[in-house]
């Protein structure tokens, strides 16, 4: 498995992906398998099609947000460089990683990093603002049509009500941080890859 | 000299010590590093490295005469300082240690430097070190040592170019440079690494490996097999996510229930009923275990059995099937002791769960009051569980989802709602005046019927319903006023959660002069078989006196005793009281299915499949599905539960029974919930403790214990049934046993403990402990409010604070670049403004003179999304003085914008 991966991927990529992201030599080659058995026509890309085909995405009310989330402005495929990246997001945060180089460039999996991957899965035009329609339009994703519309508006202005301190009518990044100052994001946003 | 010879001992000593112990776990070590992380012992293997640089250099390179005694030397050192971390002694010794080390190298430093300059000095080193050198030969290891010496070069060669690796970022060398550096390295690491970890470190620590993921496995396991031990989880939350927390809130009621219920079970089974029927004399041998001869026809009739008498009655579910025997069996097993001591026991058993259980959840309420500020943002943003693959799952959240949505909006929609104050006071006082006038006329009622049945129970051959018709106007009570109740309480418009809690109350009056009228007829009951008891004892002497003497014609041959099933006996009034509840629980039961099935289901399928042809929409309109009756259930147990406590003393069975039917009802009233009735109109969330069911449920615990209480302390028990028969009241099994088992001294200790002397300062003393505890938890929460006021106002003071100033900064530069620059300048202004004072306000207004300043900085640094994804078009200039603000506001775009630059393929 690992033989297969590195001779798929050029020695200094698998160098570079492991710098970049933090991910183990195994678990970029256990990746690499997920993705190649994700991508069926073989084309060493993956299409959306492809992201519907994981249960878990495809029932997700916000399954598409998160797809689109793996897909940069304009393209239609990911290949793995980019697979990969996404995914270190949810790498989770160990100790060492903690004390270590606070003057390196953050690493993907860092709380701000993991907020602000959260951050976009609301923040439907890119903006940098979670406004009152994205937020009712998140919120028709996830109940579908059991709630009146008016509940719903009812609901978005009291989240914006409690998140918004600058009372522009929309979250920002940072109120959004502040919203899940207390909370263990850390924990919650990790995934435990396997080696 | 002899300072030297102690040296050369060390050396030896260390030199074969290493070579056993040392180098396999320096090659575990190895081994371990790059795939266990979080390993305390990895990570001060490269800090070893860090405290002696300059050693190290020389080791590698140096070839200049006696360097191998000197590489000795320093590894000794490195292996001294490792053994020492890894005993992990205190700190300060191997701080200490490590400036040793440090001073050590420092000064071979300045002595190669000066060697030339200094031979003199130099020789005397080597004279020194001669006769060690030579002592190492002669220690005889020569070939091994070697081998050894070089792992541990490799060791220290590879444990450099692994901290070379890890600090390759922060150097300041050429790409080209870094990257074939890098190669290098890495290419050593893994060639060498594996080198290392050969042999049997290697194998012991892929063992272990192996056994640490079994072991991670196995625990995940057992968590996911401890989770399927939860009884009925599933179908609770099937329950919750369809018809929202307060109904869910009955079936977890329902099954603490059940589980309360099963330890008291097992108490009386395992400690009263079973000894009894194992070890007890057999049925029929003595007259309160035969059924009398009058009644042996019918004994075994259904309708007979039904009403539990006939051989029901005469069995080990009720008390006075009980021997008054004071041992029985070979075990010795004191049964009457046993019977009242659980009689006790389950009292004692119930208190205390009830009152751990409130404790319990009133913790849980306090230490969750801090994510009160922002409720609606953790249900918008983390609502979905993002590991659901199951659709099956993922239906119960989307609609456990909507649910949890609809009873926010409720508290929203409650919290905003404007009224008319005097007319919902007028209607509210209107509604308890109607309800007060119902609670009246049905205690009325039922004061009428219990008459009645007393005059009933003087006269023979009673129909049916003349005899159950206490019972049935009861049923009928507790079917019809609750929907009345809900109805008056319609008018007072109060919020659903506390429209429960009413209800709640007003049920619970209802239910409690049912009780309460049931068990004064029931008292009278026992009274009036009291006051017979003494001319049947009478007359039972009598009959053994006359049927043991009147023998004349036979003197020689002793008469055979009497049948049992032919002596005249006692009416019994235990057993009598103990059927009674019997009689009600199942009625209860009953009556409750009966409704399920009526109420519910039929009225279901008439408006599901009638619907096509009727002449109005029958599920919008009138007879619509039912609404799960929670304050009616809850209640409903609630009282049962109150029946058994009261009951299981005179009718150790009554416990099985009502085991089977919390059993049932659980599997019956999921189903019934599921299937025909719909949710609440307005779902509104339960509170997050349901300490008011568990203050029912103790005010109900404290109820049933009062009349058992009386009988135990003030009725004589029956001459001729049950275990404490022929004593004088029923506890003075207690002072039986402690004067005939216990040594006196204990009785007497007994004694003086009951003494009122001793008691009632004891009691006075728990009395003052209470009232000081509860003071001091009063003020305790006094305070916590205070604070979490404290912390919601200067939540506020903030807020505003803000939103004045972006208002003032947007005013001041129309941009809309501007105003995305504001996170990062607040972001700033949040740190350095991060002591939440009052001071505070002040320090943001000397912020508030560099707002411009930052915010063109700022603004110059957002860059517009379009371009976010073209790495390659982003000035280096930019990039670089983003500096701290960004990497803060915008991390992950630094990241990848950095990420991006690399070429993809």
């Amino acid at each position: 498995m690992g033989s297969q991966a590195s001779t798929l991927l050029r020695h200094e990529e698998l160098e570079e992906i492991k710098k970049e992201t933090g991910f183990s030599h195994s678990q970029i080659a256990r990746l690499y398998k997920r993705f190649t058995s994700l991508d069926i026509n073989g084309i060493g890309a993956l299409s959306r099609e492809d992201f519907l085909r994981i249960p878990e995405l495809a029932i997700n009310p916000l399954g598409d947000r998160i797809i689109s989330a793996f897909f940069s402005e304009g393209e239609d495929e990911v290949n793995f460089r980019v697979f990969i990246r996404i995914l270190a997001h949810f790498r989770p945060i160990s100790d060492k990683e903690n004390s270590k180089d606070a003057k390196g460039p953050e690493p993907l999996n860092s709380r701000s990093n993991k907020l602000r991957f959260a951050f976009q899965l609301y923040d439907l035009d890119k903006d940098d603002k979670i406004s009152r329609s994205e937020l009712i339009q998140v919120l028709r994703m996830m109940v579908g049509v059991n709630i009146s519309e008016e509940q719903l508006g009812v609901m978005a202005d009291r989240t914006i009500q409690e998140a918004d301190e600058d009372g522009d009518g929309a979250i920002s990044f940072t109120e959004f941080v502040k919203v899940f100052e207390k909370t263990g994001v850390e924990q919650k946003m990790s995934i435990q890859f396997l080696d | 000299m002899s300072l030297q010879s102690k040296g050369l001992e060390d050396e030896a000593r260390g030199g074969r010590g290493r070579a056993r112990s040392s180098c396999p776990r320096t090659g575990d070590r190895f081994g371990q590093r790059p795939s266990r992380k979080p390993d305390p012992k990895a990570k001060a293997a490269p800090g070893r490295c860090r405290a002696w640089p300059g050693g190290k250099e020389r080791t590698v390179g140096s070839s200049r005469p006696g360097s191998p005694q000197r590489k000795q030397l320093e590894r000794r050192r490195g292996h001294e300082e490792l053994r020492g971390r890894e005993r992990s002694s205190a700190g300060r010794i191997r701080d200490s240690r490590r400036k040793r080390d440090g001073r050590a190298s420092l000064k071979e430093q300045s002595s190669s430097a000066e060697k030339k300059g200094l031979p003199r000095k130099e020789e005397a080193w080597e004279q020194l070190r001669k006769p060690r050198s030579l002592s190492l030969a002669s220690s005889g290891s020569g070939g091994e040592s070697l081998s050894e010496e070089e792992l541990a070069q490799i060791l220290e060669q590879v444990e450099e170019k692994k901290k070379l690796i890890a600090t390759m970022r922060n150097k300041p060398w050429p790409m080209a440079k870094k990257l074939t550096e890098l190669r290098e390295a890495q290419e050593f690491v893994e060639k060498y690494e594996g080198a290392l970890g050969k042999g049997k470190g290697k194998r012991l620590y892929a063992y272990r490996m192996l056994m640490a993921k079994k072991w991670v496995k196995f625990k995940r396991d057992f968590d996911n097999f401890k989770m399927q031990c939860i009884p009925w989880e599933m179908k609770i939350k099937d329950i919750e996510s369809h018809f929202g927390s307060s109904v869910a809130s009955y079936f977890i009621f329902l099954r603490w229930m059940y589980g309360v219920n099963l330890v008291l079970f097992g108490l009386i089974f395992g400690l009263v009923i079973i000894p009894e029927v194992l070890m007890g004399v057999p049925y029929g041998s003595i007259p309160r275990k035969t059924v009398p001869r009058a009644e042996q026809e019918k004994a075994m009739d259904f309708s007979v059995l039904w009403d539990f008498e006939g051989y029901i009655k005469y069995s080990a579910l009720f008390y006075g099937y009980y021997n008054n025997q004071r041992t029985i069996g070979w075990l010795r097993y004191r049964l009457p002791m046993a019977y009242f001591m659980v009689g006790v026991s389950v009292f004692g058993y119930s208190l205390m769960i009830v009152i751990r259980s409130m404790a319990s959840n009133s913790q849980g309420s306090t230490s969750e009051g801090e994510s009160d500020n922002f409720t609606f943002s953790f249900k918008m943003f983390t609502s979905w569980d993002y590991l659901i693959g199951n659709s099956e799952t993922a239906d119960n959240k989307y609609a456990s989802i909507t649910t949890s949505f609809k009873e926010s909006i409720v508290d929203e929609q409650e919290s905003n709602k404007e009224e008319n104050v005097h007319l919902t006071r007028f209607l509210r006082v209107l509604a308890n005046f109607l309800i007060i006038c119902c609670l009246c006329g049905s205690g009325y009622l039922i004061y009428f019927v219990v008459k009645r049945s007393q005059e009933f129970s003087k006269m023979q051959n009673v129909s049916w319903y003349e005899r159950n018709e206490v019972e049935i106007v009861m049923s009928l009570l507790g079917m019809f006023c609750p929907p009345l109740f809900e109805t008056i309480a319609a008018l007072e418009n109060y919020h659903p959660r506390i429209g429960l809690k009413w209800q709640l109350g007003r049920i619970f009056a209802l239910f409690l002069g049912n009780l309460y009228t049931f068990l004064l007829a029931l008292m009278d009951d026992v009274h009036l078989k009291l006051s017979k008891e003494e001319t049947i004892k009478n007359i039972t002497h009598w009959t053994l006196f006359n049927y043991y003497n009147s023998s004349g014609w036979n003197e020689s041959v002793p008469r055979p005793p009497l049948h049992p099933a032919d002596v005249p006996r006692g009416s019994c009034w235990e057993t009598a009281v103990g059927i009674e509840f019997m009689r009600l629980t199942v009625s209860d039961m009953l009556v409750t299915y009966i409704t399920i099935l009526v109420g519910d289901f039929l009225r279901a399928c008439f408006v599901r499949f009638m619907n096509h042809c009727w002449c109005w929409d029958l599920e919008a309109g009138f007879p619509s599905y039912a609404e799960f009756d929670i304050s009616g259930n809850v209640l409903g147990l609630i009282f049962n539960q109150g029946m058994i406590w009261m009951g299981s003393f005179y009718a150790p069975g009554l416990v099985g029974i009502n085991v089977l039917r919390l059993l049932t009802s659980m599997y019956f009233q999921c189903w019934a919930v599921m299937s025909s009735n719909v949710p609440h109109e307005r779902v509104f969330k339960a509170s997050r403790s349901n300490n008011f069911y568990m203050g029912l449920l103790l005010l109900v615990l404290f109820l049933s214990l009062l009349p058992v209480a009386y009988t135990i302390m003030s009725l004589p028990p029956s001459f001729d049934c049950g275990p404490f028969s022929g004593k004088n009241r029923m506890y003075d099994v207690l002072h039986e046993t402690i004067e005939n088992d216990f040594p006196t001294f204990l009785g007497k200790i007994f004694a003086f403990l009951a003494n009122p002397g001793l008691i009632i300062p004891a009691i006075l003393l728990m009395f003052l402990a209470i009232y000081y505890l509860n003071s001091v938890s009063k003020s305790l929460s006094r305070a916590n409010a205070q604070l979490r006021k404290k912390i919601q106002a200067l939540r506020e003071v903030e807020k505003s604070h803000k939103s004045l100033k972006s208002k003032a900064m947007a005013r001041d530069s129309g941009d809309t670049l501007e105003s995305g620059s504001k996170n990062a300048t607040q972001l700033q202004l949040n740190k350095e403004g991060a002591t939440p004072h009052s001071a505070s306000q002040s320090q943001s207004l000397d912020k508030k003179a560099q707002d411009p300043g930052t915010a063109s900085s700022a603004a110059s640094r957002t860059v517009p999304p379009a371009s976010r994804s073209l790495p390659g078009s982003r000035p280096t200039g930019v990039r670089k003085d983003s500096g701290q603000a960004r990497s803060q506001a915008h991390p992950w775009r630094s990241g990848s914008g950095k990420s991006a630059q690399r070429p993809h393929h």
